[in-house]
């Protein structure tokens, strides 16, 4: 699993039913994630986010775009608690 | 089934609402319930299955959902009182309906239904089998012609989910709405709405989401946009359970044994004297609800004498639905009405029909 040193993208959904399909064809496409509270410094939501090892994002792209699940938004978290929105 | 709904009270959150392990698991027990509707009704996207209490919630959802003052709306003389009290307040509403009625087995021809359909109808809203004479209904031929017209279909299936096959991506329904706890065997509270991609559908409820908590606009996409207030997460945990076991066994096997019953039921009822029973004779036209009457007895009283003699519960009554006794000629004392399920047995049927001899007798 992904640890915190490790660079790491953040994947933001339109709705909680969107975060677990995601979750679930990333998973069977062998993608290791962690389901996180969306950061408030992203969204107002009061959801699910999935967090997901930067180096596995072209995998991650392949697969939710097949499944016409791809995020709203992505983000990569800098230091200070910032975060750099990026493209999948 | 049970013991998921008693294990989901014990850790309930509100799903979609928080990041907290609760919340999640409430979240996954709506999402797994989900998939597997969409895998039983061969859909991919199981977004377009949305949650409802029943079906009653389902059906009024979709027909005030999309019926609009000045449309027209055809419907069948056999529908249960949860599409036709929603379709008389449209009619209140300045929507026109038609109520094409069923022959005397509580069947609706196709080309009766067909020949209603005029430039203004918008929606046809059937059942897929009566609740009170089992009768199916020609919903493949009346939802391919309404296709061809560009009307919308809306199916009730309560009598029939998880008891008979239905493959949605081969029926092409816009809406079908049906109850988690009959044939899909799951607790009480549950039941759901299909929407195909592309109907248009206006929610019936409106509110809080878990997502796009800065607007104060209602989310268009799915389930989100029919979806609002804190969900039965638990009554989800126990329908996942039951759809588990009707994907393992078979909706087709489920559809075997139970027309196997509804024949034994139907072939022992015509053997007992003063007995009429209601619907189609040929076990395979009809869902499992079977219909009849004992001569010179109320149905409610036969039912009292079957529970007191046999254990054996049935409903009696107008089963909530005035217009389908109207067509078979049971108004309005109704009828008593049985349904196995797969979890029947023959035996039971047995027990059942001796009972049934024996309260014939008054002295009994």
């Amino acid at each position: 699993m992904t640890r915190a040193a490790e660079p790491v993208l953040i994947l933001i959904f339109r709705g909680t039913h969107q975060v677990l399909s995601a979750e679930k064809r990333l998973k069977g496409g062998g993608v290791p994630l962690r389901l996180i509270p969306v950061p408030r410094r992203l969204t107002s939501d009061c959801g699910l986010a999935i967090r997901i090892p930067l180096d596995r994002r072209d995998r991650a792209r392949e697969i939710l775009s097949g499944a016409r699940l791809l995020p709203v938004s992505a983000h990569i978290p800098r230091e200070g608690g910032e975060y750099d929105p990026v493209s999948l | 089934m049970a013991k998921a709904v008693g294990e989901a009270v014990l850790r309930a959150g509100n799903p979609g609402r928080s990041g907290h392990a609760l919340s999640i698991r409430s979240a996954r027990d709506l999402f797994v319930a989900r998939e597997r509707l969409a895998e039983l009704f061969g859909r991919a996207d199981s977004s377009r299955f949305v949650f409802t209490e029943n079906a009653t919630v389902a059906l009024n959802q979709a027909i005030k959902g999309v019926l609009r003052p000045g449309d027209h709306v055809v419907t069948t003389s056999v529908e249960h009182n949860s599409v036709m009290r929603p379709l008389r307040r449209m009619e209140e509403a300045g929507v026109r309906v038609t109520v094409v009625p069923a022959g005397g087995d509580g069947v609706t021809a196709a080309r009766d239904l067909i020949a209603a359909f005029r430039k203004a109808t918008r929606l046809v809203v059937m059942a897929h089998a009566s609740n009170v004479s089992g009768a199916l209904q020609p919903v493949d031929a009346v939802i391919a012609a309404a296709r061809r017209r560009g009307i919308l279909t809306l199916i009730d299936a309560a009598q029939t989910a998880g008891s008979m096959p239905i493959d949605l991506s081969s029926l092409p329904v816009d809406l079908l709405a049906a109850s988690g706890h009959k044939g899909l065997l799951g607790p009480q509270g549950t039941g759901f709405l299909f929407v195909r991609e592309g109907v248009p559908i206006v929610p019936l409820i409106e509110g809080g989401t878990g997502s796009r908590s800065e607007s104060d606009r209602q989310p268009e996409f799915f389930p989100d946009a029919l979806e609002s207030g804190t969900p039965n997460s638990v009554g989800a945990a126990g329908l996942a359970v039951s759809l588990a076991w009707i994907l393992r066994k078979g909706v087709g096997t489920i559809r075997r044994g139970e027309v196997a019953l509804v024949d034994l039921l139907l072939r022992g009822l015509s053997k007992i004297p003063g007995v009429t029973v209601y619907g189609p004779e040929d076990p395979l036209l009809r869902g499992s609800a079977v219909s009849f009457r004992v001569e010179g007895m109320d149905p409610a009283e036969t039912g009292v004498r079957l529970e007191k003699r046999s254990g054996v519960l049935v409903r009696a009554g107008l089963h909530c639905s005035p217009n389908g006794h109207r067509a078979l000629g049971t108004f309005p004392a109704g009828t008593v009405r049985v349904s196995p399920g797969p979890f029947t047995t023959r035996a039971e049927i047995a027990t059942f029909l001796s009972a049934l001899r024996k309260i014939r007798n008054p002295s009994a």
